[in-house]
């Protein structure tokens, strides 16, 4: 029996995991396609754009929710403040290694220069912020990501982090207005000046 | 004069905009090595969960004959004799071993075992 994907979107995340761990074959289906964006987009900005390095965290990430599956406590925490929980480590592990190996290993920015092309212009800012992103320190991007591109609350990013909720805002201004700053450089060729 | 102001926040919302637009989405590559360890995760759960089912039947050989003649309305409704009969001809010869030695717990000769089933009933 196959279920169209839109007759499982009422179903928690919580739901599909518990039927995931009962062998259900579609829960598995509909939870990667559900989380793996999400975990995807996170990894890939946490790591300054590196897709194969966030590919491998996706996928590494994923397996470990299949395995605590079985384990999985109902009504203990959300299924995505776990899951964003594992792919902070997961990276925080791999921005450590990188440290360790070369410190300048910021990727360098593409050659963005915007055009009349709107799609080209929203793929040049979205790469400009990407690199200014890989610039802020570790905690400071983690919570700029969560709040501002993930779109998730205060209380679940303080859940994740495990931090205060004050903590997380003052987090997220202080890296806010380090973006504001490293991008003040680029603000013409983004297409942000008044001229 | 190159403007080199900080951005506003109208601004980085914008950027973020851009960002959430243009999210990196998963390849089918990536997408089908999630669900191949996902299956895999699946398959090692089953195999436990059968593993610890096969664990909890002691007299797995009783029942499997007592299936086969249709469970206990059947059995009842049987003479003794036939029963006996019909266990020991459908049973290879180590099971009904394993089962008399299992459940009854000592050796039985073959031409014992009517008298004994019934016992086995009127404890039922």
């Amino acid at each position: 029996m196959t279920l169209a994907f839109d007759a499982l979107s009422h179903v928690s995340d919580e739901a599909l995991l518990i039927a995931f761990a009962n062998g259900d074959r579609e829960a598995a289906q509909a939870l990667t396609l559900r989380l793996s964006p999400r975990v995807l987009s996170f990894a890939t900005r946490m790591l300054g754009g590196d897709r194969a390095e966030a590919e491998d965290v996706t996928q590494d990430a994923m397996v470990r929710l299949w395995k605590i599956a079985a384990e999985w406590r109902q009504g203990e925490a959300k299924v995505t403040t776990w899951l964003y929980r594992v792919v902070s480590n997961l990276c925080t592990d791999r921005l450590r290694k990188r440290r360790g190996v070369d410190i300048d290993s910021i990727p360098e920015p593409i050659d963005d220069t915007p055009s009349a092309d709107d799609t080209l212009q929203e793929n040049a800012r979205a790469k400009a912020l990407e690199n200014a992103l890989a610039e802020l320190p570790e905690r400071q991007r983690q919570a700029v990501i969560l709040r501002h591109i993930e779109g998730l609350s205060n209380p679940e990013i303080s859940a994740i982090m495990d931090i205060g909720v004050e903590a997380v805002e003052s987090l997220t201004a202080r890296g806010k207005r380090g973006l504001a700053a490293i991008l003040a450089e680029r603000r013409e060729e983004l297409g942000y000046s008044d001229g | 004069m190159v403007d080199k102001r900080p951005l506003s926040d109208t601004e980085l919302d914008d950027l973020f905009q851009a960002a959430r637009d243009t999210a990196p989405l998963p390849s089918g590559d990536l997408v089908t090595r999630i669900l191949a360890d996902a299956k895999g995760v699946q398959d090692d759960l089953e195999a436990d969960a059968a593993q610890a089912l096969a664990a909890r039947e002691p007299v797995g050989v009783f029942r499997s004959i007592l299936a086969a003649i249709g469970g206990w309305p059947a059995a009842a409704g049987l003479a003794t004799a036939t029963v006996a009969g019909v266990m020991i001809g459908v049973a290879t010869p180590e099971s009904v071993e394993s089962w008399t030695t299992g459940v009854l717990s000592f050796d039985v000769e073959a031409g014992e075992l009517a008298p004994l089933f019934s016992d086995l009933l009127e404890e039922g």
